[in-house]
């Protein structure tokens, strides 16, 4: 029994392992494949070493498409962030309205992103989208949204924004209500007003939570597609083609498959680096916020 | 002061309005999209003669696009996804709560790095291989790959479920006189069953939301709801009652699921963050 | 019968239990008595097979139990936190071992044992309630119910009423050992109470560290504990240790030299020792060593005063009736008393090693 009784916990997850491995597999042969010219027209491949790195990093197509990327991806992250902390704050007031909408507060984020992408492409579809027929009166008619450049990215993070601003709210809500009451009760007792509190507490405390909820968003939005692909397919021109469209492209639409993949194994680096600088950031600023608390 | 303050209260209560406004105007003008006859389609914004035609349409495959099948297969391919990663995950969630030991940190951070890899990374040689092993276009093809969905989120939830139930319990039952099978499905499991709950509709939703994978890996007998709404946009000259009727559809099971299960997605919404 | 042999347990970097050796005979209630931290509930879940040890062995009634699941040991356990199951109603808690594949009854006789033991315990109407609605004292009881509805080889009890008010804990301690399955049932009762482990235990074993420090009855641990730490740990008010020295001829000399009883202990002059007194066992006159002192403060505790008196630079407390004390105030001079067989010698206290008693066996 004793081998058995040490094997037991084994057993238990070797099921997931397995699930695991085969997830792994594709993983692991994507990496090999990018080391050849691997495509549809080429399908006996040729060991070509980092060549399609190399490719990738001089490839003028791909720094705009990080620089697209990245500004998608500040843009989405910084309005959501500012925009849901706001509404989380409003809803712990916890009015008669608030509590109402409060139970409506996740939809937008339980609607598939391509779906919300294709209901805002209706709607700002410049002749006859509504958006621009709510515009006329104050004189805004005509808006050419998704056609300019900067209208289709300006577009493309709104979608963004009306699907994830949700995400940051329900998470900074949560932080709000977990929050303690005493430094607070203590403030109102030496009555500090309203913005002092804000700065001096509730900032400091709810930032953790925050953060947490910008961390996903940021690094969510690194690796957007089905909103992209649905609004404005990276379009117009090369302006909204961000990293994972770039690799859509290059791997399925011109079937360069060794290509393709070398491109998302870049944006996983990306997103991977990321992760350690926001996550340290984060470990910083729960320490701050704990002395806060102090 | 009272007035200063009820004065603030209403322009929060206004701000609050605002956004909420723009959170739902969207899908209300999806209903009211989709419920106009095709030849006031351009013509009218707020007031028409509202049909159901969009709907029979959409729902009667008459536009060449098999929509019902594309919910059918939605419908089997997330519940099969589901089902899959709570057998093998639950097990695993189980073992790692209750269990330090390398395999399962090992698996847990792996499970938790698919949380932030891009799809595309793994379906790109999936669409190669699926294509050779035969499993492109086809239902156990699309449940293998939204485990990259699904399992993550169920292991890590469910492991934060069993952490959270103190081990006293199950110890109990075996001094009882039952065996650690049946302590688990006799004791922890019942008390795990809400967790169980709002973790599988939260990755049924994600599965069923999910748009990437169906898209490069199905052609037509598997393809799923996400994908076919999209076919309604293209044609020379777009149908956007149809298109709004079909993103409504589609986007029906979630928002049923997710007010259902509202008190529990803090928990499943930041999963992952728990490490940190 | 239960008997561990050098029981050894750690987690991770810490360690549960050191070596701890533990012997329990049949039908026999002991009590393991410690600090918390002192690794008492990890030696009942050793027992249970809850916890694997990394080294040693566990016997139950004679028989190796290292390859014995926890289903198949034969004992019952009260755990701490009661772990009953909150989603069951006490009924189905206490039904829960008659209903597993070990303890099987039918259905009408399990309904009969339930009724009987619940009765026992004062809880047959709340049996219906699920557990959730219970207090802490009904939920003891069903926890203690659910141990005693089926035969078992020993019982583990583990601070079973630690979470009670004091006047139910009183209670629960008389009718704990007057059960009849209680008294018949080798039982293994851990607390960190040294008034209970007094009151209950048929024997006691002082849990330190992960290590057993002294076992024996509750005479041989009240009057010949074997270190400072085991006398400190019973009787309130504690024992008062006066340090100082053994000069020549066997006299105790305490450190500011005020004090001067001769022990007679086996020693090399110049030792430095702690030297132990009982406040019950110290008197205002009477038979016995005096010691001269001041009276600091006194403190009425019913029937009896506490009252600590200065002895040069030391304070020492003793317990005396009422009558005896009724004239003292502050600053008045008395004579303490105490019979030379209750003076206990002490090696000093080092840093991490409470002094051992020094040889010379009190009574």
């Amino acid at each position: 029994m004793g081998l058995r009784l040490a094997l037991r916990p084994y057993v238990l997850i070797v099921p997931a392992l397995l699930l695991t491995c085969g997830i792994l597999y594709p993983f692991g042969l994507g990496l090999y494949y990018t080391l050849f010219d691997f495509s549809a027209s080429k399908p006996q491949p040729d060991m070509v070493g980092f060549e399609n790195y190399r490719t990738v990093f001089t490839q003028e197509a791909f720094w705009n498409s990080a620089w697209v990327t990245v500004l998608y991806a500040v843009g989405a992250a910084a309005v959501e962030t500012v925009l849901g902390v706001a509404v989380a704050l409003l809803l712990h007031r916890s009015s008669v309205v608030g509590r109402i909408l409060e139970k409506i507060l996740i939809l937008p984020l339980m609607i598939a992103p391509v779906i919300a992408a294709i209901i805002w492409k209706l709607m700002l579809q410049p002749s006859v989208g509504v958006v621009n027929h709510l515009l006329e009166p104050v004189g805004l008619g005509g808006v050419q949204w998704t056609d300019t450049p900067t209208g289709a990215l300006l577009s493309s993070i709104a979608v963004d924004v009306w699907v994830y601003t949700p995400f940051v709210a329900i998470l900074a809500l949560a932080g709000l209500r977990s929050l303690p009451t005493s430094p607070f009760e203590a403030a109102a007792v030496d009555g500090a007003g309203w913005w002092y509190t804000f700065r001096r507490l509730t900032l400091p405390m709810l930032w953790p939570y925050v953060l947490v909820a910008v961390i996903f968003r940021f690094m969510d939005s690194l690796k957007v597609f089905d909103i992209i692909y649905a609004l404005t397919e990276g379009g117009p021109g090369d302006s909204t083609v961000v990293l994972q469209i770039r690799a859509y492209l290059e791997a399925i639409r011109f079937q360069r498959y060794s290509f393709g993949i070398s491109y998302t194994i870049v944006l996983w680096a990306v997103v991977y680096l990321a992760a350690m600088v926001l996550v340290r950031h984060l470990g910083k600023i729960q320490r701050r916020a704990a002395e806060v608390t102090r | 002061m009272s007035t200063g303050k009820r004065l603030s209260g209403v322009l929060a209560d206004l701000a609050l309005i605002l956004y909420f406004v723009f959170a739902l105007f969207p899908i209300a003008w999806m209903v009211i999209l989709s419920l106009k006859p095709a030849d006031q389609l351009f013509s009218t914004y707020f007031s028409f003669s509202p049909t159901l035609d969009g709907y029979r349409t959409v729902l009667g495959d008459s536009e060449g696009i098999p929509f019902v099948r594309f919910f059918v297969n939605s419908l089997v391919v997330s519940v099969g996804a589901v089902a899959l990663s709570l057998v093998v995950g639950l097990p695993a969630a189980y073992a790692s709560a209750r269990w330090r030991f390398r395999g399962s940190e090992n698996l847990m951070f792996t499970l938790l790095s698919f949380r932030f890899a891009p799809e595309l990374t793994v379906i790109i040689p999936l669409f190669v291989l699926y294509q050779k092993l035969g499993l492109f276009d086809t239902y156990v093809g699309m449940v293998w790959v939204l485990q990259l969905v699904t399992l993550p989120l169920i292991v890590w939830i469910m492991r934060s479920y069993f952490a959270d139930l103190t081990p006293e319990l199950e110890q109990a039952a075996l001094l009882d006189g039952y065996t650690r099978r049946q302590a688990f499905f006799r004791v922890a499991l019942p008390l795990v069953k809400p967790g169980v709950a709002a973790v599988s509709l939260l990755a049924f939703i994600f599965a069923w939301n999910n748009f990437v994978f169906p898209l490069i890996l199905t052609s037509n007998e598997a393809q799923t709801v996400t994908v076919g709404a999209l076919s309604f946009l293209g044609g020379d000259r777009p149908k956007y009652n149809l298109t709004a009727a079909a993103a409504l559809v589609s986007v029906v099971p979630p928002l049923l699921l997710a007010l259902t299960i509202q008190r529990y997605l803090v928990r499943g919404l930041s999963f992952g963050a728990v490490k940190s | 019968m239960i008997r561990l042999t050098g029981v050894h347990k750690t987690y991770g970097r810490a360690t549960a239990l050191d070596g701890l050796d533990l012997d329990v005979g049949e039908g026999e209630f002991f009590c393991l008595l410690g600090p918390s931290g002192a690794g008492k509930t990890t030696t009942l879940k050793t027992v249970a097979g809850l916890e694997r040890p990394d080294s040693g062995t566990v016997e139950i009634d004679g028989e190796d139990m290292s390859t014995v699941e926890p289903y198949d040991r034969g004992v019952a356990m009260c755990f701490e936190s009661y772990a009953l199951y909150p989603h069951r109603s006490a009924y189905d808690n206490l039904a829960s071992p008659l209903r597993s594949p070990r303890h099987r009854l039918p259905a009408a006789e399990a309904r009969a044992r339930i009724t009987e033991v619940a009765e026992l315990l004062g809880i047959g109407a709340l049996l219906d309630r699920p557990v959730g609605r219970l207090s802490n004292g009904q939920r003891q009881r069903v926890a203690l119910g659910r141990v005693l509805v089926r035969p078992a080889r020993a019982f583990l009890l583990d601070e079973p009423l630690s979470h009670l008010d004091a006047k139910l804990r009183q209670q629960m301690r008389a009718e704990l050992k007057a059960l009849g399955a209680v008294r018949r049932t080798t039982t293994l009762y851990v607390t960190h109470d040294s008034v209970e482990a007094l009151a209950l235990g048929d024997r006691i074993g002082v849990i330190r560290d992960g290590r057993i420090v002294q076992t024996g009855t509750r005479e041989e641990i009240w009057y010949r504990p074997r270190d400072t730490e085991v006398a400190r740990a019973f009787g309130r008010p504690r024992i008062n240790l006066l340090p100082g020295v053994v000069a020549a001829g066997g006299v105790f000399r305490s450190a500011d030299g005020s004090l001067e009883v001769p022990v007679g202990a086996p020693v090399r002059e110049d030792t430095e020792v702690l030297l132990g007194v009982r406040p019950r066992d110290l008197g205002l006159g009477g038979p016995g060593h005096a010691l001269t002192g001041t009276v600091y403060v006194t403190e009425v505790l019913g029937r009896s005063v506490e009252v600590t008196v200065r002895l040069g630079g030391q304070q020492v407390s003793l317990i005396v009736p009422r009558g005896d004390a009724s004239g003292l105030r502050a600053d008045d001079p008395v004579r303490l008393t105490v019979r030379p067989e209750n003076l206990l010698l002490f090696e000093a206290d080092r840093p991490g090693r409470p002094g051992r008693r020094i040889g010379k066996s009190a009574r």
